[in-house]
């Protein structure tokens, strides 16, 4: 049989134990880099959260950065950064990208700018943001995502156990500093929009991790009374956690790579929609932030989660006292118990 | 569970989801509401003001009066659908499909604080006060009605040195903007002041002091017979406007005229803003962002189609996948689909709250967390039908736990977006309010919808016949 048609029917046995340690070292390795990147090199922020303005305006043909700084500078902006852009249907269009200092003539600049145009001011998309209120988008997008952290834990390690609090918050940090690595890599411009796409990523990643978090789970518990029908899966306790989040995995391998593909492709359409066939720059920059966090959030969901979770299982062996049977699976095996179905097999 | 009245019960709940998501989409369309759009998406400009820091924290009462005064304005220029509230201290302002962005941003925004101040000097020459020796303009801050200042006129050309304030434009009534002077051609404005003590009788008592060129109001002109005159010089918001001699000692409510360098727009403007007078609180403009509608319409195409594309492709997946079962998460994701929009509608019409960009991505990431849900369910009816179970049994046991996955993966997304919509301000909140909305209709389709449905598919007897149909495995049986 294939590798996919036993995945297909939920047999698959791949040994993901090999995979662990090289996949932690690589991932350990890209971590490092990319914080460092992050120190290095940091971040694009936009005006958003450093204050400025940015205005676009489309430009009468000829007309380049050399012509649209040249009139900047005749009203005495010279340290505008001023970019060429061609729009979708081949037109021109000039960004210039201000400071904070020039907040205050905004309306010179963007009638300076309708003169290299056609004259109209309606064709102008600006943004202007003012530093104490770029300050406040900075501070609480910063203050959500530390509160979320504590939040989520603390659901997790209530929900879960309190491992995998630690190791769904490893993966999801891992998650999170890569893609912004790979954003100071190369020089994209950190929007509102990119915030919003790396909470999705931190949702998403946990999603994942999340769901493999709970099989184990499901086959760590104490097997129910023989009379259950759960069958083979029935598992000794007593399985060494290598072991048993492997098998676990092995359970939901298909689901994560299916829950990963109907994820993908709803942000892929947008990439490319949003970048090929209309031009729409925001959706592009935020697409391409999901992408590689998606990617890396399934990714992290078996390679890093699941690792660190054995590791942190090897180390702090679990209490079975602490691990009653949860009421719901309680209910569960009564069930089985009582119902004829659940006793009849085939 | 698996008993008749269970089962009915279930039956039940699945048609409620289907009557509520096909009644609420015929209703919105019946009603005619419509998702407010953004600003991102159909153009315009949206502004974000805050109070000035250094004048002290505003009182509820003054920023109220502030969003009246505003909504007065910009009804006067004629916005339709014009959107202006309160956020805590910050009176956000949205504009949809305005012409002439630069100009309806000025008015909006500008405190229109009309002063009528004694001219002492035309700087740089005269003998000067001690308050205007610098000659460097006033700041702001420093403009206070009882300071004498320096303040320049509206190209910034001229400085003149100001006497203390005499009177404001509380005094005036209304305002009209006309053509008229000696040219014909010039646009002016024309205060009506009100009547008695609080009106016409301060502009008088300032003329007078003017006209016959006294220590507040020193000449700095002179008549035709060449006596020195004074001159009033009209102040909006720390711009000199005009400063015209005073030619005689009193004037009627509705003979002042104020001239200057205006043209139509502007004389309109400063007539509108006279009319619902000043803003009791000063505003900045912290984030203001115009966006032309071809932009906007642009950015919503795009949306749209790519939320589709998406849409029809993790359809086209989960059928090839999932067969019969397939169709099951289909209808789920398009009953939530028609549920969102009713919704989106309603509070749109209702509560003015707008779909924007944000917004309509966390739509389309929704599609996504929805399949999801619908794929942990059958995978694991796949692994209880594995484990030997006939197929009805497999949809009900594997419910339990897959609802608990569910619950608990969902349940994340829900604090991440409470989170979000509390804690953070702009484009955030907006992505955080429908993807909270889309989770949470993802729970109520998984269990009111999605377990009822699959469970009625899995009793028929070519499914029990034919597993393969919902995508089980084949050699299991």
């Amino acid at each position: 049989m294939s590798l996919f048609a036993d995945l297909y029917n939920s047999r698959a046995t791949i040994d993901f134990r090999p995979l662990w340690k090289h996949s932690l070292r690589v991932s350990l390795v890209v971590f490092v880099v990319s914080l460092i990147l992050l120190f290095t090199r940091g971040l694009d922020l936009s005006v958003d959260f450093d204050g400025g303005g940015v205005f676009e305006a489309p430009v009468a043909e000829g007309i380049g950065v050399d012509e649209a700084r040249d009139a900047l500078g005749a009203v005495g902006l010279t340290d505008a950064r001023v970019q060429a852009v061609t729009g979708e249907n081949g037109e021109s269009f000039v960004r210039v990208q201000t400071g904070v200092d020039d907040l205050d003539r905004r309306t010179e600049i963007v009638e300076v700018l309708a003169e290299l145009g056609d004259g109209s001011t309606d064709d102008i998309v600006s943004e202007t943001v003012g530093p104490t209120w770029g300050d406040e988008i900075t501070r609480s997008a910063r203050n959500a995502l530390g509160v979320f952290f504590v939040i989520v834990s603390m659901y997790l390690a209530w929900r879960l156990e309190w491992r995998m609090a630690v190791g769904a918050l490893v993966a999801v940090a891992h998650d999170l500093v890569i893609t912004a690595g790979v954003y100071a890599l190369f020089g994209f411009e950190v929007a509102p929009a990119t915030v919003i796409a790396l909470l999705t990523i931190l949702g998403y990643s946990l999603y994942d991790t999340v769901v493999v978090y709970d099989k184990v789970l499901e086959n760590t518990e104490p097997a129910p009374p023989p009379t259950s029908g759960r069958g083979k899966k029935a598992a000794p306790v007593a399985e060494a956690p290598a072991e048993l989040v492997n098998r676990s995995m092995n359970q939901v391998v298909m689901r994560s790579i299916n829950t990963t593909i109907t994820t993908v492709i709803p942000v892929l359409s947008m990439l490319i929609i949003g970048s090929v066939f209309l031009g729409g720059v925001n959706l592009r920059e935020f697409a391409l932030a999901l992408f590689i966090g998606l990617l890396l959030g399934t990714y992290s969901s078996l390679f890093v989660a699941a690792p660190v979770l054995v590791w942190l299982r090897n180390r702090y062996e679990i209490d079975h006292s602490e691990k009653e049977l949860s009421a719901e699976d309680a209910a569960l095996a009564e069930i089985n118990r009582v119902s004829p179905l659940g006793k009849q097999r085939r | 569970m698996a008993d008749e009245s269970g089962t009915s019960r279930g039956v039940l709940s699945a048609v409620l989801v289907t009557v509520a998501a096909i009644g609420g989409f015929i209703y919105t369309l019946a009603v005619g509401n419509e998702p407010l759009l953004g600003i991102d998406l159909q153009g315009g400009i949206s502004v974000l003001y805050q109070p000035a820091e250094d004048a002290g924290e505003p009182t509820e009462e003054a920023l109220d009066q502030a969003v009246d005064i505003i909504r007065n304005r910009v009804d006067a220029i004629g916005v339709a659908e014009p959107e202006i509230a309160r956020q805590g201290s910050n009176i956000s302002v949205s504009l949809p499909g305005v012409e002439d962005r630069e100009r309806v941003l000025n008015l909006v925004g500008q405190t229109a604080e009309l002063r009528f101040r004694p001219v002492l000097a035309d700087l740089p020459s005269g003998v000067l006060p001690a308050e205007c020796q610098s000659g460097e303009v006033t700041p702001p801050e420093e403009d206070e009605n009882d300071a004498i200042v320096v303040l320049a006129d509206t190209d910034g050309l001229r400085r003149y040195c100001l006497g203390t304030t005499l009177l404001t434009g509380t005094a005036v009534e209304t305002a009209s903007a006309g053509l008229g002077g000696q040219l014909v051609s010039a646009w002016q404005v024309l205060p009506v002041f009100k009547g008695g003590a609080e009106g016409i009788d301060l502009f008088n008592a300032a003329a007078a002091e003017c006209f016959n060129a006294t220590a507040v109001c020193p000449p700095t002109t002179s008549d035709n017979s060449g006596r020195g005159i004074g001159r009033l010089a009209i102040v909006l918001d720390g711009e000199v406007i005009s400063a015209p001699a005073i030619n005689a000692p009193s004037f009627g409510a509705d003979q002042i005229v104020i001239s200057g360098a205006f043209e139509e727009e502007t004389a309109n403007d400063l007539a509108t803003a006279l009319r619902f007078g000043s803003l009791p609180v000063q505003l900045e403009a912290q984030d203001t962002r115009t966006v032309s509608a071809a932009v906007g319409t642009d950015v919503l195409r795009a949306g749209v189609t790519a939320g589709l594309v998406g849409l029809g492709l993790v359809s086209i997946y989960l059928l090839a996948y999932y067969r019969l079962a397939g169709v099951v998460a289909l209808l789920g994701l398009v009953f939530s689909g028609l549920l969102l929009w009713t919704i989106i509608a309603f509070i749109g019409e209702t509560q003015g709250l707008a779909l924007t960009l944000s917004g309509v991505v966390g739509l389309i990431v929704a599609i996504g967390v929805s399949a999801d849900s619908n794929i942990v369910y059958f995978e694991n009816v796949k692994d209880a039908y594995a484990e030997g179970r006939r197929v009805p049994t497999a949809v009900e046991r594997a419910y339990e736990s897959a609802i608990s996955t569910i619950f608990k993966a969902d349940f994340v997304s829900l604090i991440a977006a409470a989170l979000l919509y509390f804690l953070t301000v702009g484009a955030v909140r907006g992505f955080a309010l429908y993807l909270g909305l889309a989770t949470i209709l993802d729970l109520v389709i998984s269990v009111a919808f999605m377990r009822p449905a699959l469970a009625w598919i899995a009793g028929r007897p070519a499914v029990q016949e034919k597993p393969s149909l919902i995508g089980m495995p084949g050699g299991a049986s």
